[in-house]
């Protein structure tokens, strides 16, 4: 019974404490994806396997590459940080934690000038994707997602 | 050869006959207060037989005195083996409250666990990513619009712009 009684309390305590550990911290990945069609495309990079379905259907390209990222580990919820390619920057402004995201202010520069300006709850179990500007035959597409 | 006090005993009991009566009764010092003694002995004697002798139980009382009895044994052989298994037979013993709060906890998670699960259809929104507003500049491109996917079977949300400025191929460098 005491045996019992052990492994029933160890189970609780690992599992409440592993579900804290798990709101501890989140890591956002955002990036700049060229999307292009090839004949010989590249494999999908890691952080895009989750949503390839979705890049390759909603936006008909069938190669993507990374041509700027950038990690960054929330901890208050207030950070920001900057995305950077040779010509383009997304610059990520976080403004709170929500309840299941954070809140966030976007803007893409073409070096330094503002195309697109956007405020999004981003939720930690929801991707966002954004069509950027056409670039010679591919299309510039930000992405950010919870990991 | 007998002693006094066997020989009193005896002439008490009336067991004493023939020479040897006349012998202990010669011996007495006082013959009459010896009588009135034995007396006395015999009216005891009688007395204690009467109130002394076996109380025949009728039947009712015989099996209620039987059933008495199998309780008063059963209730001691029953807490005999309470006391072996709890010699301190508390209700709230350690490991019952152990028992209690590992019980409990259990229910709470259950429960919360169902009380999510009903609430994620109508919160499901909340999952997906929002897009709270947009603005493309207008200068730069004065003709572009801005419309907002949510893709449920992706779990992913879209903010798809049109007419955006196109740029050369070059842009696209790392």
């Amino acid at each position: 019974m005491h045996r019992v009684l052990a492994v029933l309390i160890s189970v609780l305590v690992v599992t409440m404490s592993s579900a804290s550990a798990s709101q501890a911290a989140e890591r956002v990945w955002s990036g700049l994806v060229m999307a292009e069609n090839v004949t010989d495309p590249h494999q999908i990079p890691s952080e895009l396997t989750r949503i390839e379905g979705l890049l390759k259907r909603f936006f008909g390209y069938n190669d993507f590459r990374v041509i700027g990222q950038s990690q960054k580990t929330l901890k208050t919820g207030q950070e920001d940080w900057l995305a950077t390619s040779k010509f383009f920057a997304l610059h990520v402004d976080a403004r709170g934690e929500t309840r299941g995201g954070y809140v966030l202010n976007l803007k893409l520069y073409k070096e330094k000038e503002l195309l697109l300006e956007t405020e999004t709850k981003l939720s930690k179990r929801s991707p966002l994707v954004i069509k950027g500007p056409q670039v010679g035959g591919g299309q510039l597409l930000l992405v950010l997602v919870v990991q | 050869m007998k002693t006094f006090e066997e020989n009193w005993t005896a002439w008490l009991d009336d067991e004493l006959s023939g020479r040897e009566l006349l012998e202990f009764e010669a011996s007495l010092p006082d013959k009459t207060a010896a009588q009135a003694e034995k007396a006395e002995a015999k009216k005891l004697g009688e007395l204690l037989k009467r109130e002394l002798s076996v109380h025949r139980l009728k039947n009712e009382e015989f099996f209620s005195h039987q059933l008495r009895e199998m309780i008063v044994q059963e209730g001691g052989e029953q807490g005999r083996a309470r006391g072996r298994r709890s010699p301190t037979s508390s209700w709230w013993t350690i490991p019952r409250l152990l028992w209690a709060g590992t019980a409990s906890l259990a229910v709470f998670l259950i429960c919360t666990v169902l009380v999510l699960h009903q609430e994620r259809p109508a919160e499901e929104s909340q999952y997906l990513t929002q897009i709270l507003n947009a603005r493309v500049d207008p200068v730069v491109s004065p003709n572009a619009t801005v419309s907002i996917f949510e893709v449920k079977q992706d779990r992913a949300t879209v903010l798809w712009t049109e007419g955006l400025q196109s740029l050369p191929a070059d842009y696209a460098a790392k």
